[in-house]
């Protein structure tokens, strides 16, 4: 386990993984990873193509089961068999094209599952006043401003649908949501807002997520710590602020080995 | 701003709303309801260019010709809302207006029976149900796809109510049946009183409660729906056994007004009904459909009915004009849908 200085409070970390491999067939796609993530860390989860980023993703969110190590969700030892039982769990991959009903409206999406309703036996009437007025309440406490909550989420931007989907998983209980590359098919101005979001939710709301992304300075920008990924091996972690982006760059690309110069 | 009317004013406190946004709001609210116009300039045209189209009597009748399909498209739209679909609604009536009248038959070709009328009612929707989760086991359990299940159930179903009369029809029912196509209050027959009571009833059902927004959800995305934890197969049985009974019902009405049951009773409104929901706005993507506009549609499709005949026409123009409705309806649906977002 790596010494974590900067964490004063003695609260267990919400995911902590040790010692996870896998692979897949000859190829090497993990060895040996662990870390941790604690409340209020956005982990930036770094590494180039083919590096592991999106397997290990996987395996949190029970799409694929390691082949060695243990994973730990507020201290207990976990093991999905599915995304469903992840996702139970309280932990989630949120993806751009996360399914949503693109005809329903904001509130119908937000409360998908969970309808508050008048309880008659036989028929549930939906209290759609209160759920409306919930929705609303929960996407400013975000940050996001949706035009209506009664408009079709397919009218929705891909930021604004991304930021619908993080904060009705957060608003249920969720406990961390990794997110695998969400800006890919943003434009910058989509961009700069789920920036924004995905801060204010680490670290204002202290909501732990773990965010892949290939652009380093984006990482910089709102990531509180990181994790290096080269050929399936943990080649850096650290804090942001106590790197340089060139740094990190040197380490997702190979020139600087920490562990070696450790 | 003293010299604001209460109008403008209540829109000011509604926050942001401007009068401008009113009218999209209005714009908004027509384009939605756009069948329903398409069948009040129908109407309109109709009265201005048909001699005594314009009366109370004729109007009377296409609502009265628009019950049953009326009726039966309420549990296609159902099951079209949640991506499925259901083809046997057609014979599943035929089989119910068959057993109603073999059962509620007061002459030789019956079954002796005489059953109240009402308990025959019961029965069928009975039948109703129990097909419709015959169906449902068929999709939900074993994965078929409707279409080919529903299909199957088409072929079948009619055909199994003639192996119970031997092939011929019933008529002259027990008088409480043949009542209720006969009975009028203040004018108004008791069939559209009905009519428009089981649309609001459904028309509620599937905004208000839980259950329906769960059929508009799981038609929208399955995956989203799963994830969410609502239980799909729950849902489907809920669809296919109302349609089912929806289409029971069709049959006992059916049965009501020719007071009897020939072989070959509601041939053909399978198509009317499909068409009437298509019409009516329902995507066959799922997920997208609003049970007032299938009315509309149904009602649409019988007024065409009344004036091809007031208008002494033969009868398969009728198909060719039905047909044209139905592009026209898609090809409006298909620029509604590209020009909605503009008027957020
Ligand atoms: N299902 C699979 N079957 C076989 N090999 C796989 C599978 N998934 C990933 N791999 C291999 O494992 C290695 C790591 O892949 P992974 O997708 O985790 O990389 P990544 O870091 O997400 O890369 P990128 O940035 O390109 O998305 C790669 O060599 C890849 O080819
Ligand atoms: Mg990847």
């Amino acid at each position: 386990m790596v010494e974590r200085k900067d964490v004063t409070v003695l609260e267990p970390p919400v995911l902590r993984i040790e010692h996870i491999w896998k692979s897949f067939g000859k190829v090497q796609a993990l060895k040996d990873v662990s870390f941790e993530v604690y409340k209020g860390d956005v982990l930036a989860l770094l590494g180039d193509n083919g590096a592991g980023k999106s397997t290990l993703i996987k395996i949190i969110s029970g799409n694929y089961r390691a082949d060695k190590g243990k994973i730990y969700l507020n201290n207990q030892p976990v093991s999905f068999g599915s995304p469903a039982e992840a996702r139970h769990a309280g932990i989630e991959t949120v993806y751009q094209q996360s399914p949503v009903c693109l005809n329903a409206s904001v509130t119908a999406n937000f409360f998908i599952g969970r309808e508050l309703c008048n309880g008659l036996p036989g028929i549930k009437f939906l209290k759609k006043r209160a759920m409306r007025q919930e929705t609303e309440k929960a996407m400013a406490d975000i940050g996001v401003h949706i035009p209506s909550v009664k408009e079709k989420v397919g009218l929705l931007s891909g930021g604004e649908r991304q930021a619908l989907i993080l904060g009705r998983f957060f608003h249920w209980g969720g406990k961390i949501a990794l997110l695998d590359e969400p800006f890919a098919a943003l434009g910058v101005g989509e961009a700069r807002k789920s920036l924004k979001l995905i801060q204010h939710m680490g670290q204002q709301m202290r909501l732990p997520i773990i965010l892949i992304t290939h652009n380093v300075e984006y990482a910089f920008e709102i990531a509180t710590r990181f994790v290096v990924l080269r050929h399936g091996e943990m080649v850096g972690e650290g804090k942001i602020a106590d790197v340089k982006v060139d740094d990190v760059v040197a380490m997702i690309t190979g020139a600087i080995h920490v562990r070696d110069t450790n | 701003m003293t010299e604001n009317s209460g109008k403008s004013v209540a829109v000011l406190r509604e926050g942001k709303l401007s009068i401008k946004g009113n009218r999209k709001a209005v714009l908004r609210w027509i384009l939605d309801h756009m069948v329903w116009f398409i069948l009040f300039f129908v109407l309109v045209v109709l009265s201005c260019s048909i001699r005594g189209f314009a009366q109370w009597g004729i109007f009377r009748n296409i609502l009265y010709h628009a019950v049953f399909v009326g009726v039966l498209a309420i549990g296609e739209a159902i099951c079209i809302i949640s991506k499925e679909m259901d083809l046997s609604v057609e014979s599943v009536a035929g089989l119910a207006a068959i057993m109603t009248a073999w059962l509620t038959g007061t002459g030789l070709d019956a079954s002796g029976i005489l059953l109240n009328g009402y308990l025959a009612l019961l029965v069928v929707l009975a039948m109703g149900a129990i097909i419709g989760a015959f169906n449902a086991i068929l999709v939900v359990n074993y994965k078929i796809s409707s279409f080919i299940v529903t299909l199957a159930g088409y072929l079948m179903f009619r055909a199994l109510a003639l192996v119970v009369t031997n092939g011929h029809g019933v008529t002259r029912l027990r008088p409480e049946v043949v009542m209720v196509a006969r009975t009028k209050l203040f004018s108004i027959p008791l069939m559209v009183v009905l009519l428009l009571f089981i649309y609001i009833a459904f028309y509620i059902f599937v905004t208000q409660t839980r259950f329906g927004q769960h059929i508009y959800l799981v038609g929208d995305s399955r995956e989203a729906s799963y994830n969410a934890g609502i239980r799909i197969g729950r849902v489907l049985f809920g669809v296919f056994m109302l349609s089912g009974m929806l289409a029971g019902l069709t049959g006992w009405l059916l049965a009501a007004r020719t007071n009897g049951a020939a072989p070959n009773i509601g041939m053909g409104m399978l198509f009317e009904a499909m068409a009437a929901v298509v019409i009516g706005g329902v995507s066959l993507q799922g997920g997208v459909g609003n049970l007032a506009g299938v009315l509309a549609g149904a009602i649409l499709l019988s007024t065409i009915a009344t004036a091809v005949s007031l208008l002494g026409m033969p009868p398969f123009y009728m198909n060719v004009i039905r047909g044209g409705f139905i592009i026209i309806a898609v090809l409006l649906d298909a620029l509604v849908q590209r020009i909605r977002p503009y008027l957020m």
